[in-house]
């Protein structure tokens, strides 16, 4: 498994409300060699940003990330050949009308030929069962088909990190099964943020981020059972009226 | 999000005599509806052109349903542009100019209908190739015509919905209750495609 690091890493951003940098993220010092690693933790605790760190997308305000040796600010073009992301919103990242142009489009890159560049994205379309629904629109798809449509088009580059932020969010019971099992038979180290602690559960190593700071990491069962105890402690006492 | 009302027509899959075309020859139809736009004076002959282009368009099975489906999101602003036209100018020249845009609109839909997107990127890239000398990169014109293609149709989109909804409050007279949220969404469209296109590595330079 490729190896992402983090070392010392620290991100702050300017506010227009105060005065002073706001910290979404801590001084985080981890190392990820796991084949499947969740990130859980409240709305607005810093998981999109740990993340957004893997792929380059948010850049440290002081230490590093590396991907497989490659920084991501330094290095960005060759991590973010290696680190696909998938965005929790299909719909913001299919940018082509169906899923087969936009597979092809993930591919123009690495694949010049127009004929072999057509096989290359059947090829990447059925193995995640998705050939028949490759010229609808992208609007007729469900849900759960947008998202593995955009799954196909980034896993058409063979990256061999998938990051995943909250893929199963804006889907259905059945959907969330569709991605859980595609997202299983996958050989590709994953990273992957959610709020679904089933999901969570069947990761190798769960981190646990609370204001910025990874609170619990270790095994899924003991992470998601702190993040439980998190979130009741959390909660206002009383009665709900 | 409505964002499926498709300014021109989708690829429709087919071998009629018009998918087997040249690209080249498509796109010199498309440029060549342009600037006959400027260049034609009589509405008699516009309408022909436009009959003509129709006809095609039918030619290549993609039927009647997606010919008004290209126009129709246009109708309202050439009733406009019609009306206003006629009062300034008087009923030829008005005629004269709706029909001439949609020569443009159906001659654009002829292109796109028989071509798909892909074919189309890299035709582009292909005749964006002689200003690689310049410095341009013809991956990123073609990816800024793949852009535009698919941020019509969502903004369109957008605009339904956001109508919908100030129709139920009751602000469907209050310009400022439509053309705000479109805006919002309209910049968030564009900065979630950027930042989904930053993490594809698109849009990069070439190696």
């Amino acid at each position: 498994m490729p190896a992402v690091i983090f070392d010392r890493v620290r991100v702050a951003v300017e506010t227009d409300s105060a005065p002073e940098l706001k910290v979404l993220l801590d001084a985080i010092s981890l190392e990820l060699t796991e084949q499947r690693i969740g990130v859980i933790g409240a709305n607005g605790s810093g998981k999109s940003t740990v993340l957004r760190l893997v792929n380059g997308l948010v850049q440290p305000t002081e230490g590093r990330v590396t991907v497989d040796g490659a920084d991501t600010v330094r290095d960005v073009r060759t991590v973010r050949r290696n680190v696909g992301f998938v965005f929790t919103d299909p719909l913001s990242q299919l940018v082509m009308p169906t899923g087969r142009e936009d597979v092809e489009l993930s591919l123009r890159r690495f694949v010049r030929n127009g004929k072999e560049r057509r096989q290359a994205a059947e090829g990447a379309l059925d193995r995640l069962g998705l050939l028949e629904l490759a010229d609808q629109s992208i609007y007729e798809l469900s849900g759960g088909e947008r998202q593995l449509m955009a799954l196909a088009a980034v896993l058409a580059v063979n990256p061999s990190v998938l990051v995943l932020d909250e893929p199963s969010t804006l889907l259905d019971l059945r959907n969330r099964e569709l991605l859980r099992r595609t997202l299983a038979g996958l050989d590709q180290q994953i990273i992957m943020s959610t709020h679904d602690l089933e999901l969570a559960l069947e990761m190798d190593r769960v981190l646990v981020i609370e204001k910025g700071e990874v609170v619990f990491d270790g095994g899924a069962a003991p992470a998601v059972d702190h993040y439980r105890m998190l979130c009741r402690d959390g909660l206002p006492a009383g009665k709900p009226r | 999000m409505r964002g499926h009302g498709f300014l021109l027509a989708n690829y429709v899959p087919g071998h009629s005599l018009i998918h087997r075309a040249p690209l080249a020859l498509k796109f010199l139809l498309v440029f060549g509806c342009g600037l006959a736009s400027f260049i034609v004076v009589d509405w008699r002959v516009s309408l022909a052109v436009l009959a003509g282009l129709c006809g095609l368009f039918l030619l290549t099975g993609a039927g009647l349903k997606k010919l008004w489906a290209a126009i129709r999101p246009l109708a309202a602003v050439l009733v406009v542009i019609g009306v206003f036209q006629w009062w300034m100018l008087g009923a030829p020249t008005a005629a004269r100019i709706v029909l001439n845009i949609l020569v443009c609109v159906v001659a654009a839909s002829l292109l796109t209908a028989t071509t798909p997107v892909q074919r189309l990127l890299d035709g582009v890239v292909r005749a964006a190739g002689p200003f690689k000398r310049f410095g341009a990169d013809p991956e990123r014109f073609a990816l800024t015509i793949a852009i535009m293609l698919r941020s019509i149709p969502y903004i369109a989109g957008t605009f339904a919905d956001v109508r919908d909804s100030a129709r139920a409050r009751g602000l469907e007279r209050n310009p400022r209750a439509l053309i705000l949220p479109v805006f919002i969404t309209s910049v968030a469209f564009a900065r979630q495609t950027g930042e989904a296109l930053a993490a594809r590595g698109l849009g990069d330079a070439e190696d």
